[in-house]
């Protein structure tokens, strides 16, 4: 493990490292795929900067918001520098929302789009699984296998490794339909592929740290199953619109 | 493919999907529970239990407080972030006391550099020493300040790395006093 990466004086936390590599790498993969995806860059980074400055400001505000009464006699901490004082879904909300404004306020192509982002999101999911299991994050179950890994006291499936792995394949995939594939295939083969390594991998992850719903189904589990099943009902759909026989067009008046 | 064959395997990766998940559910009485897992200074397991002697010259056994949350706190005079932080524990320990249990431990300095600092501002709360930092290597401390939220059960809940204010002290207190 490597929770700390020590350079000389300095001593920097891995994971939220490897979580600002993942972010970077992830916007230069999606502005790579929307080149060939016939989309400028320029609206990639664009978008991916405005839902990053909306997700900052939406996360603080929303802290702002719960913890008012704290911020009351201090009113300076709510513009203070301060990297923890946010709340996470309601910036990923606003991150989203805004990302989502300037796509349809400049009347960019939203599959599109969509496609741009998906193999670039699936490399920053598989570098932030690598930090994880560096800095000893979400650990996996123990285990006797030959390849467990010592973390934390005990040799356990290295899950973080194996979350990496298959994203990473997954983006291969997607990498390689990318500008192949009808509008949104790419974005919705991404969905199915996240979903099923998510499925797959948290039946190897710590029980002692895993989100339970319904009488003990994981509940990650469970979220990746029903991504990829939307996702397949998503190319199921687009197969129908092919299939949908065109009406004839209406006679001239 | 056609839709009657998105169709098909959509309804196939349903069911072993959901015979995969079925297999892996958990029973629900361990589920929450981290007792299991070895004492380590990260979210999910026991924390890391110690002793150290505090500035009464009484040794401080964190085990001792099983029962209570704990918000155990390293820290050190030299650390402007951690002055800075001082006030809200302070304040903290005060409005939660014989709730919560604020613990800071000093990293690396004797009692008289301790009682030099903070007996001219008033913190009463409980200042181990850690003047070996055994404690800090065992708890892979390597910034300052560094907290962790220990819930009543002695489980980790949540580590702070970096100052707290009053707002992510509020915050982070909920993980192990809702």
């Amino acid at each position: 493990m490597l929770p700390v990466l020590q350079l000389g004086p300095l001593a920097l936390p891995t994971y939220p490292l490897a979580l600002i590599l993942a972010g970077w790498v992830a916007l230069s993969v999606a502005g790579r795929a929307a080149k060939r995806l016939g989309v400028d860059p320029d609206h990639i980074y664009n978008a991916g900067l405005y839902g990053f400055i909306a997700a900052v400001v939406g996360g603080r505000l929303a802290h702002v918001v719960v913890y008012w009464s704290a911020y009351r006699s201090q009113p300076l901490e709510i513009f203070g520098f301060n990297t923890t004082a946010f709340l996470l879904w309601p910036a990923i909300l606003a991150g989203l929302i805004v990302a989502g404004l300037y796509v349809y306020r400049r009347r960019l192509p939203l599959l599109a789009m969509l496609d741009a982002f998906a193999p670039g999101l699936l490399v920053g999911l598989a570098i932030a699984a690598v930090g994880a299991f560096l800095a000893g994050r979400n650990p996996g179950a123990a285990s006797s296998l030959p390849w467990a890994v010592e973390q934390w006291g005990l040799r356990r499936h290295p899950v973080q490794l194996y979350e990496a792995a298959g994203l990473l394949a997954v983006a291969a995939l997607t990498w390689r339909l990318t500008g192949h594939a009808r509008e949104g295939a790419t974005f919705l083969c991404a969905l199915a592929g996240w979903g099923l390594v998510t499925w797959f991998v948290e039946a190897f992850r710590a029980p002692e740290l895993s989100q339970t719903i319904l009488g003990g189904l994981r509940l990650m589990q469970v979220v990746g199953l029903l991504a990829a099943l939307l996702a397949l009902l998503g190319f199921r759909r687009m197969v129908s619109n092919v299939e949908a026989p065109q009406e004839p067009a209406a006679p001239d008046a | 493919m056609t839709r009657a064959r998105w169709s098909i395997l959509t309804v196939i990766v349903a069911l072993v999907g959901i015979g995969w998940i079925f297999v892996n559910r958990l029973p629900t009485d361990a589920a929450p529970s981290s007792g299991a897992l070895p004492p380590a200074p990260t979210v999910g397991h026991p924390a890391p239990d110690f002793t150290l002697t505090g500035l009464d010259g009484q040794t401080f056994t964190l085990s001792d407080l099983r029962g209570k949350p704990v918000v155990l706190n390293f820290w050190a005079t030299w650390c402007p972030p951690c002055r800075a932080e001082m006030p809200e524990l302070q304040a903290a320990s005060e409005r939660l006391a014989g709730e919560v249990a604020i613990i800071g431990v000093n990293q690396g300095e004797n009692a008289q550099q301790v009682r030099g600092f903070i007996d001219p501002l008033g913190f009463t709360f409980p200042m181990p020493l850690d003047e070996r930092m055994d404690v800090s290597r065992q708890y892979l401390v390597r910034n300052l300040p560094t907290t962790f939220f220990i819930d009543r059960d002695g489980i980790i809940r949540h580590t702070q790395i970096g100052p707290l204010t009053e707002a992510t002290l509020a915050q982070r207190l909920q993980s192990v006093y809702p």
